[in-house]
């Protein structure tokens, strides 16, 4: 045998474990989204959203409390954690630069981004929750909002140093301010950029679990007061899931189905973004 | 052993004694250059790369102090004062002495937008002069006839060459006592660089103009003066047809006939 054959065949191997690995992945990936999809759509009908929760074994009842609880405390951490993540990022890129600080803030943010979630939910749970005496959304969308940070300050940071030095030279041979050289022309170039990052943010915190499960606890009952446990979908995709009830078992799949679709859909919106901003240019 | 011209005419700049060190550089990247800037002319910077005539370029708008810990010595006067000095208001400087990348730099707003950045900076409001002032600028910069029709498009749609001279009407539109060229046309085609060229000489009748090129047909295209820079050093300055046809300084001679560089 030649080399060359040797090659080839050495070649044909890899190719097909590779092959092979990458349809056992995506396998279990389809399979998943199939099951979900599946009993997800069998499991929808309008009254999940007309109805809050109930006691199993009830015709009229719902995820409206739910669906609500989790819009508001991922709409909180939103609030809390982009313009504070966006802040940072731009501290990073713009100002502290390559300096020994913004090394330190990156390497922790990072640390950060890996950290279980759950820690994030129990430091928030030592330093809200137990002053406060009781569970609130406040303090599910603080821990929620703390999770995001590192994300958004992270691709802020990347996509600021993205735009090139001399589109901000040339602003400020025009005798622009540094912060107006930020505000106008650096976050113009990466609007794009940082939306994605936003959006992806929201996305994966949308997802989380542990971090509310001692911070805004859960509730049966629609409510929107911020200060009370509040209801998400996915503490509520929890409880239900492991209920020995089958109908609170089938809005469990609801639950999931729509939490699903929602952060594909962020996702996806993320992407078109990022794909759509770039071809601009 | 510099051979400089004395310039009679009135000066827009004048450098002297100018030193220039990058941050962590154990010596100066430009030693004692002393030049006069004529003003409503064009002075082109010629030399070998890494000679300093951008760096040089860039100290007339303090554009190094963008970048903590490089130092200055020496002087350059601009309007009676020395522009180096600590208190030197450099956003006022910069609107006085404006500058033209090697690269187009169109921001990434509308045509319309580019070009009122600078004027809006400054603080005009006023719609009326705002639009009289973008389509003056354009025209100025041969660029209105191609635009007119899509002031409120991206301006990251035009080309390279029209970005070019996008950014030189947002230099002009604020109407600077200088204008500094860095490479203007180094990244365009020969018709854009035609127009550029064409430009830089119609715009000395307002702006004093300072130019680096690599190209030295260029500098001898557009240039009233011309500075040879070796090393950090000037080596010789003069009218541009006498420094070409007749460099009084051997190093000249040998670059400008191509023996190094």
């Amino acid at each position: 045998m030649t080399a060359t054959q040797k090659r080839i065949i050495m070649n044909r191997v890899a190719l097909t474990f590779s092959t092979l690995s990458t349809l056992i992945a995506l396998a279990f990936l389809f399979w998943i989204l199939a099951i979900l999809v599946m009993k997800g759509v069998d499991a929808l009908n309008w009254n999940i959203f007309i109805y809050e929760g109930s006691p199993p074994g009830y015709e009229d009842s719902g995820l409206k409390h739910a669906l609500v609880g989790q819009l508001i405390l991922v709409g909180l951490a939103t609030l809390i954690g982009v313009p504070l993540g966006i802040m940072a990022g731009t501290y990073l890129s713009e100002y502290g630069k390559n300096s020994k600080l913004a090394h330190t803030i990156r390497d922790i943010s990072d640390i950060m981004m890996s950290a279980p979630s759950i820690v994030i939910g129990a430091f928030v749970y030592a330093v809200v929750v137990m002053p406060m005496g009781h569970f609130s959304a406040w303090a599910g969308a603080i821990a929620l909002g703390i999770i995001m940070i590192p994300i958004i300050l992270r691709t802020t940071d990347d996509m600021l140093q993205l735009v090139p030095g001399t589109l901000r030279e040339a602003a400020f041979a025009l005798g622009a301010p540094k912060y107006k050289v930020i505000k106008d022309v650096v976050y113009r170039g990466a609007k794009a950029g940082i939306l994605t990052g936003v959006l992806l943010g929201i996305a994966r915190v949308a997802g989380e679990t542990a971090p509310l499960l001692f911070t805004s606890f859960n509730d049966n009952f629609f409510t929107t007061d911020l200060n009370e446990a509040m209801p998400s979908l996915t503490v509520t995709m929890f409880n239900y899931a492991i209920s020995p009830y089958e109908d609170w078992q089938q809005l469990g799949w609801a639950a999931a189905f729509i939490l699903s679709m929602f952060i594909l859909g962020l996702n996806i919106l993320g992407r078109l973004i990022l794909f759509f901003g770039k071809k601009r240019k | 052993m510099a051979s400089i011209i004395d310039i009679k005419e009135e000066c827009a700049l004048h450098v002297r004694d100018f030193e220039f060190t990058y941050k962590g550089a154990a010596s100066p990247s430009l030693k004692k250059i002393t030049m006069p800037i004529a003003k409503h002319a064009v002075t082109a910077l010629i030399g070998p790369s890494g000679c300093g005539k951008t760096t040089l370029l860039r100290s007339f708008n303090r554009m190094h102090d963008l970048y903590p810990g490089n130092t200055y010595a020496g002087e350059i006067e601009f309007e009676g004062r020395n522009i180096l000095g600590a208190k030197e208001d450099l956003i006022h400087l910069r609107t006085k002495i404006g500058m033209i990348f090697q690269k187009p730099t169109a921001f990434p707003m509308s045509i319309f937008d580019n070009v009122a950045y600078g004027m809006r900076l400054q603080g005009i409001k006023n719609k009326t002069e705002l639009s009289d002032r973008v389509e003056k600028a354009l025209q100025d910069a041969a660029l209105w006839k191609e635009v007119q029709d899509r002031l409120k498009h991206d301006a990251n749609g035009l080309s390279g060459g029209q970005q070019q001279r996008l950014c030189i009407a947002r230099a002009i539109a604020v109407e600077p006592e200088v204008l500094l060229f860095d490479e203007p046309t180094s990244a365009l085609d020969p018709i854009s660089t035609q127009g550029i060229e064409k430009l830089v000489i119609e715009l000395k009748e307002r702006v004093s103009i300072i130019i680096v090129t690599h190209n030295m047909q260029q500098a001898a295209r557009v240039s009233d003066y011309t500075g040879f820079m070796y090393l950090g050093e000037l080596i010789e300055l003069g009218h541009t047809e006498e420094l070409f046809v007749t460099p009084k300084e051997k190093l000249t001679q040998e670059y400008i006939t191509g023996k190094f560089g």
